[in-house]
């Protein structure tokens, strides 16, 4: 019992270091000294973490590629183009280009993963429309909301799906089966409820001749559009022959650097000043460290608690299973959540159906809960409180009443549309 | 007088058109001061996802925001003075970064200013016309610790 409770204990401190960061140490560095504890501690043995760490060899090199592939469509200006031209395609009217900056940001989501629209979109999209002079504030959540919403749209559109995929395999038929629909209806109640909250803030126009003219596409620039068109036939390609996805970003990567190379476009600093490798440090780290609790039989209870849930029938299965995810997204972060759910199921013995079902909606629920408190973790509720506390006028409760009101709609119709194809 | 007007991106001439009808009487030199609120900006700065830094790691991004919120501040701040030239009064323009409201409580103080103008909320259309919601923070601010006059417009 004793042992029980300081496996749990080294997994909840560490969560707890990762969320806060204190004097923002990279959470890499907690999540590895807590993975390098369980293994000191007994809780994993090294051979066995070695096993681990080289069975995940597909999201490591997946990572690696689709970090380099967006790295090197910002540096060709492919953000900043695509917000100049949805911002043309708007012809001034603020609720056009509101539109516009959703379907961009899903477009970049689908293909290049959420943090690319949440991290490098929406700064280019906050100029654009600063430069316009709209209000920023329902673009910036428009960006926030969007790179999540739409992560679920194909198995590269977030880090999560990759790791829960590779865990359980399935390729892009099975995915889109599942989540196709759920991706359909949350991208559109997203939009759609913007639309409406933000209704008084579109209804300005903007001076078309402000913007600055779209890149004509030469040289680097062309480049980099037919080699991100291919990436993306790749991707769903890759998806559907059940290639491996480390592939086809390595290799989509690797053409992208060999043409930057060519039209010496290559800053190798940039780019590796672009690539966040703390995320190596941090997956290992939470690889090991659930492992522990894995071993000490958490996970399994978590399972049999799912699988006494899933004797009562589907439906309450995949609702439990997507909220909880969800709800522990906002806890513990959602990749750690997300790693504790496919140890959960990798010990559940419910049909072959319905486990498939509960793997769909563990994505689900990891890709979007995230919204319920905009980014997703403790960390960003108490930084908002901060911001409120130095008087900003993007109040907490603001924030955090689109994603309650919001995200728990969108969980119900997804989980509900997960089960409908059981 | 000197007189503080402070200008949002947007409706800034009509501010000055309604400060100067209030001062008629008197020989204004008006002030005009916009203040670009670096809120956002922190707020971009702290986002970080696993697999990207935030734009805090690139200065480029800043550069592109930086441009982008100049070149607004100065447009707002153009239009404003056009209303001013129009009316024969004397004008200076300033632009600003920082907490609004710090900002253009501290600047009346340096500028001598006998009197703040400014808005009840930059978009008076999204919040309703009277009520403890009608009046913004930043102007909220500025009713608070102005240590001269304010003109707060509540109308549009």
């Amino acid at each position: 019992m004793p042992r029980l409770a300081f496996g749990l204990a080294l997994f909840a401190i560490t969560l707890l270091l990762v969320i806060i960061r204190p004097r923002r140490i990279s959470e890499a560095i907690f999540a590895l000294g807590g993975g390098a504890l369980m293994i000191a501690g007994g809780f994993v043995a090294p051979a066995q973490a070695w096993v681990i760490l080289l069975g995940e060899w597909n999201v490591y090199g997946f990572f690696l590629g689709l970090m380099t592939i967006a790295a090197i469509a910002e540096q060709a200006g492919i953000f900043e183009a695509l917000a100049l031209l949805a911002a043309r395609w708007a012809r001034g009217d603020a609720r056009r280009l509101y539109l516009a900056v959703f379907l961009v940001g899903m477009g970049i989501a689908a293909f290049l993963s959420n943090d690319a629209t949440a991290l490098i979109l929406t700064p280019v999209v906050y100029a654009l429309v600063t430069r316009l002079r709209l209000r920023a504030l329902p673009f910036m959540f428009a960006c926030t909301f969007i790179a999540d919403t739409a992560s679920f749209l194909l198995p590269v559109s977030n880090p999560i799906n990759i790791i829960v995929l590779s865990a359980f395999g399935g390729g892009l038929g099975e995915f889109l089966r599942y989540l196709l629909l759920p991706a359909a209806f949350c991208i559109a109640f997203n939009i759609a409820i913007f639309f409406w909250l933000f209704r008084r803030d579109l209804r300005y126009s903007y001076d078309i001749s402000r913007l600055e003219a779209i890149p004509a596409a030469r040289g680097f620039f062309r480049f980099t559009i037919i080699a991100l068109s291919i990436i993306c036939v790749g991707y769903v390609a890759g998806s559907l022959a059940q290639i491996p996805l480390s592939f086809i970003s390595l290799g989509g990567s690797a053409l992208l650097l060999a043409g930057a190379q060519f039209y010496h476009k290559l800053d190798p600093r940039r780019l590796g000043s672009d690539i966040s490798w703390s995320l190596f440090g941090f997956i290992t780290g939470l690889f090991i460290l659930v492992r522990g609790i894995e071993n000490l039989g958490v996970t399994a209870a978590l399972g049999q608690g799912l699988v006494r849930i899933a004797s009562v029938g589907a439906l309450p299965a995949v609702l439990a299973t997507a909220f909880g995810t969800a709800i522990g997204a906002n806890i513990i972060n959602n990749v750690p959540m997300a790693l504790v759910m496919v140890s959960t199921l990798r010990g559940t013995a419910a049909s072959a159906g319905i486990h498939q079902g509960l793997i769909y909606a563990t994505i689900f629920g990891a890709d979007l809960g995230p919204n319920l408190t905009t980014i997703g973790s403790l960390a960003t509720m108490l930084w908002l409180l901060i911001l409120r506390r130095k008087g900003l006028d993007i109040s907490t409760m603001e924030y955090i009443k689109l994603g309650i009101t919001i995200v728990p709609v969108m969980l119900l119709a997804g989980a509900l549309l997960i089960w409908l194809r059981l | 007088m000197r007189i503080l007007c402070a200008i949002g991106l947007r409706g800034g001439a009509d501010l000055v058109r309604r400060a100067l009808a209030v001062v008629s009487n008197s020989s204004p030199e008006l002030v005009l001061v916009h203040v670009i609120d670096e809120g956002p900006r922190h707020e971009l700065e702290h986002a970080h996802g696993p697999l990207h830094h935030g734009p805090r790691s690139h200065p480029e991004r800043w550069h592109s925001v930086d441009v982008a919120e100049t070149a607004a501040g100065e447009e707002a701040l153009e239009e404003a003075r056009a209303a001013a030239d129009a009316a024969g009064v004397a004008v200076t323009t300033q632009l600003e970064r920082g907490n609004p409201e710090h900002a253009i409580v501290a600047l009346a103080e340096e500028r001598e200013a006998g009197l703040i103008v400014i808005r009840a909320r930059e978009h008076p259309e999204l919040r309703p016309p009277r009520g403890p919601k009608s009046v913004g923070h930043t102007a909220r601010f500025v009713v608070d610790h102005a240590s001269c006059d304010v003109l707060l417009l509540r109308t549009d």
